[in-house]
C-alpha cells in the first residue's frame, strides 16, 4: 500500500502541466529520432541529452522516459516500413513486420505493434510498481561485496555470454572499463590516464562515447561500404485499423510476450535481444496459420514488439533499483541522472522519492502519449524515413557534436568523439559490439568503488567476497554461466 | 575463414593498448589505506585483461582469423571515409574561432559530400540552415551557450 500511496503522488508530479508537456515533447522527439534509419534507441537517447541541461531534474527525467519509450516506437516503424532494425531488439520484428508492409498490410502491423507495446508497456509498468519497492528492501541488505559481485555478474552476462565471440565481446568491456579509469580516482584524487590534459580529468562522458561510437562510427561505415545501397519503403497503403482477426491473433501474443519480455529485462541478460527471438519463437510454435510466418504472420510482429517494449521497462527495475544499467541504453540514462549528482539506487527511493515515482508515473503516462500520438501521425514519420542519406547523417553529425562540445565548450572533447567514431567504425566493421564497451565505462568506476570499500571495511581482507552470502551467490552464479555453456559445447557429440 | 591482416592488425593494436596501459599503471601510486590496495590496482587488472584478450584475438588471427566473424560488407570506399574524417576535423578546428554555425555548415556540407557527388551549393545551403537553427533555438530559447564566433555580430548574444 505505501508503494500504492508514493505511486499517487508521483501522478500528482507527472501530471503537473509543466512534466506533462516534457513527457509529450521526449516521446514526440524520441519518436522523431528514433524513426531515423540507422539511430537506436541507445543513439537517440545519448544525442538528445543536451536539450535537457538547463531543467530541474524531474523534468529532465521524465521527458527521458518519454524519449526512451518514442525512440524504441520510432525504431520499430522504421523496422517495419524498412527493414533496417536499428538495434538489436528490433531484428525479430523485421521477419514478419516487413513482410506484412511489402503485402500491403503496413497499417496493422504498425497498429499491433503500437497496441502491443502499450499493452506490454503499461502491464510492465505496473509490475515495476510492484516489484522495485521489493527490490530496493532486499537491496537495502546489499553491502559494497554483494554490489560488487553483483556487477561482476552484469559484466559478465552482457559481455561474455551474449553476442558471437566471448573474446571480442570482453575486449569491448575491457576497452569500457579502461576508459572508466581516465580521469580523478574518487577514493585518493590520484589523477589516472588524463595525460595533464584538463577535460580528462572529469574522466570520460559517456555521451561522447556512445554518440562517438554510434553515430560517427556508424556514419563513417555507411559512407564508406553503403552510400550506394538505398532502401525501399514500404508504402503505408489501405486501412491503418486492425480487423477482427488481427485483434484475436495480436492480444494472447502481447500478453505472452510481456510475461516473457518484462524478466528477461529486469536481469542482466543485454536487454531485449534474447526475448524477442523467443517470443517470437513461441509465436512461432502457437500460431494456427504457420503456413503465414515468412509472408507476414501479425503475431510475429505483436509478440517481438510487446516483448521489446516489456523489456525495455523491466531494464528500469535494476536501473532504479540498484544502480546497475543492464543495455547500453541504460547505462546512457545512468549517465543522465550521474549529471544531476543523483545515483540510482535504494537511497533514491528515500531521498528523492517524488522524483522517483514521479518518473515512475510519468512511464504510464508516456505509454498513453506514445499510443495517441503515434498512430495518427505516421503520416509525419514516413516522410521523416524519406530523408535521403547525405542529409541525414550529415545533420545527425552536426548534432552529435553538438552535444560532446557543450560538455566543455572545448574541441578536446570533439577530438575524442572522432577517436571514438574511429573505434566504433572499426568495431562494427568486424564485429566487435558496443554495447559493453558503454556499460564498462559507466558501471566500471560504480564496481571499483564498491571493491575498494568492500576491502576498506574488511581491512585488505579479500575472503570479503565469499563468506558474505550475496556475494558468494551471485559470484558462482556468474561462474556456472560461463562454465555450463563451455562444458556442454566441449562434451556434446561432434555429430552435429 | 582466412588469415586477414586487418584482424593481425587490431589483435596486436590491443596487444600494444594492454602494454601502454600497463606503463602508465607502473605510474601511478599504490598505498591503499585500509583497503590495502591503492589506486594503481584496478588499472593493473584491467591491464592484464587487455593484455590476456590481446593476446587471445592473436591467436585466434594468427590460427585461421577470429572465430564467428561477423558479415562481411562490400568493397571500402575511401573517398567517403576522407570526406566525413574531414568534416569533423574540420569543424574541430574552426568551431573555436568560426563559432558554431560556419563549423556546423562545414561539417554539414562535408559529411553530405562524402555520401553524394559535389552538389556543394545544395550542401551548404540546408547546412546553414540547419547549424543556425539550432544554435537560435540553443542559445535564444534553452539559454545553453554556444560560440558565435565570426558571426557574433550577425547573432548577438543569448535571450530573445
Amino acid at each position: 500500500m505505501e508503494a500504492l500511496n508514493a505511486l499517487m503522488a508521483g501522478f500528482g508530479v507527472a501530471l503537473q502541466p509543466m512534466n506533462l508537456m516534457w513527457g509529450f515533447v521526449g516521446v514526440t522527439l524520441g519518436t522523431f529520432v528514433g524513426v531515423l534509419p540507422g539511430v537506436g534507441p541507445a543513439l537517440t537517447v545519448a544525442m538528445l541529452l543536451p536539450l535537457t541541461v538547463k531543467l530541474d531534474p524531474t523534468g529532465a527525467l521524465i521527458m527521458f522516459a518519454g524519449i526512451y519509450y518514442g525512440a524504441m516506437f520510432g525504431g520499430s516503424t522504421t523496422t517495419i516500413l524498412l527493414n533496417t532494425p536499428g538495434e538489436s531488439g528490433s531484428i525479430a520484428t523485421a521477419f514478419e513486420g516487413n513482410r506484412m508492409a511489402r503485402a500491403g498490410r503496413a497499417g496493422p502491423a504498425l497498429a499491433t505493434s503500437a497496441i502491443g507495446s502499450f499493452v506490454a508497456g503499461t502491464i510492465a509498468t505496473i509490475l515495476l510498481t510492484l516489484l522495485a519497492p521489493l527490490v530496493v528492501d532486499l537491496a537495502l541488505k546489499f553491502g559494497p561485496a554483494d554490489y560488487f559481485a553483483l556487477m561482476v555478474f552484469a559484466f559478465i552476462t552482457v559481455a561474455a555470454v551474449l553476442g558471437n565471440s566471448t573474446v571480442r565481446g570482453l575486449t569491448s568491456l575491457f576497452l569500457g572499463l579502461l576508459l572508466g579509469l581516465v580521469g580523478i580516482d574518487s577514493q585518493t584524487g590520484q589523477a589516472r590516464f588524463s595525460f595533464g590534459v584538463p577535460e580528462l580529468l572529469d574522466g570520460v562522458d559517456v555521451v561522447v562515447l556512445a554518440v562517438g561510437l554510434f553515430a560517427v562510427g556508424e556514419a563513417l561505415y555507411v559512407a564508406s561500404y553503403e552510400s550506394r545501397i538505398k532502401g525501399t519503403i514500404e508504402k503505408v497503403r489501405g486501412s491503418m485499423l486492425m480487423s477482427a482477426a488481427d485483434w484475436r491473433r495480436s492480444w494472447p501474443a502481447w500478453l505472452r510476450a510481456t510475461g516473457i519480455g518484462f524478466p528477461f529485462g529486469t536481469i542482466p541478460a543485454g536487454g531485449s535481444e534474447i526475448p524477442t527471438f523467443l517470443s517470437y519463437a513461441l509465436e512461432r510454435k502457437l500460431t494456427k496459420h504457420p503456413e503465414e510466418f515468412g509472408h507476414g504472420a501479425i503475431e510475429g510482429v505483436a509478440g517481438p514488439e510487446a516483448a521489446n517494449n516489456a523489456a525495455a521497462t523491466g531494464v528500469l527495475v535494476p536501473l532504479l533499483t540498484l544502480g546497475i544499467p543492464t543495455s547500453a541504453t541504460a547505462a546512457i540514462l545512468l549517465g543522465a541522472f550521474q549529471n544531476y549528482g543523483l545515483q540510482p539506487g535504494p537511497l533514491l527511493f528515500d531521498a528523492q522519492k517524488d522524483l522517483v515515482w514521479g518518473l515512475i508515473a510519468s512511464l504510464y503516462v508516456g505509454n498513453i502519449i506514445l499510443l495517441v500520438l503515434n498512430l495518427p501521425l505516421i503520416g509525419i514519420w514516413v516522410k521523416v524515413l524519406e530523408i535521403p542519406k547525405d542529409i541525414l547523417y550529415a545533420g545527425i553529425l552536426v548534432f552529435a557534436t553538438l552535444g560532446a562540445y557543450s560538455l566543455h565548450q572545448s574541441w578536446v572533447d570533439l577530438a575524442m568523439l572522432y577517436v571514438f567514431g574511429l573505434l566504433g567504425f572499426a568495431m562494427r566493421r568486424w564485429d566487435i559490439p558496443v554495447g559493453p564497451a558503454v556499460i564498462g565505462l559507466i558501471l566500471g568506476p560504480l564496481a571499483e568503488t564498491q571493491f575498494r570499500r568492500a576491502l576498506s571495511i574488511s581491512q585488505g581482507d579479500a575472503s570479503v567476497f565469499v563468506t558474505h552470502p550475496i556475494s558468494a551467490s551471485l559470484l558462482a552464479l556468474t561462474a556456472l554461466i560461463v562454465i555450463v555453456p563451455w562444458l556442454v559445447r566441449r562434451f556434446r557429440p561432434m555429430s552435429s | 575463414m582466412q588469415r586477414s591482416g586487418a584482424e593481425i592488425a587490431l589483435s596486436l593494436g590491443v596487444v600494444a593498448l594492454g602494454i601502454g596501459v600497463a606503463a602508465v599503471t607502473a605510474t601511478l601510486p599504490s598505498e591503499g589505506g585500509y583497503a590495502g590496495i591503492g589506486p594503481n590496482f584496478i588499472p593493473a587488472v584491467v591491464a592484464a585483461g587487455i593484455l590476456l584478450l590481446g593476446g587471445w584475438l592473436s591467436f585466434q588471427a594468427f590460427t585461421g582469423g577470429w572465430r564467428k566473424p561477423g558479415e562481411q560488407p562490400e568493397a571500402f570506399q575511401a573517398r567517403p571515409f576522407l570526406w566525413v574524417s574531414a568534416g569533423l576535423l574540420a569543424h574541430m578546428l574552426l568551431i573555436g574561432v568560426g563559432g558554431f554555425v560556419l563549423a556546423g555548415t562545414a561539417l554539414f556540407a562535408c559529411v553530405a559530400r562524402g555520401f553524394n557527388r559535389g552538389r556543394w551549393l545544395r550542401n551548404v545551403a540546408i547546412g546553414l540552415v540547419l547549424s543556425l537553427a539550432i544554435y537560435l533555438f540553443f542559445v535564444k530559447l534553452l539559454n545553453v551557450n554556444l560560440p558565435a564566433g565570426w558571426l557574433a555580430p550577425v547573432l548577438g548574444g543569448a535571450g530573445i
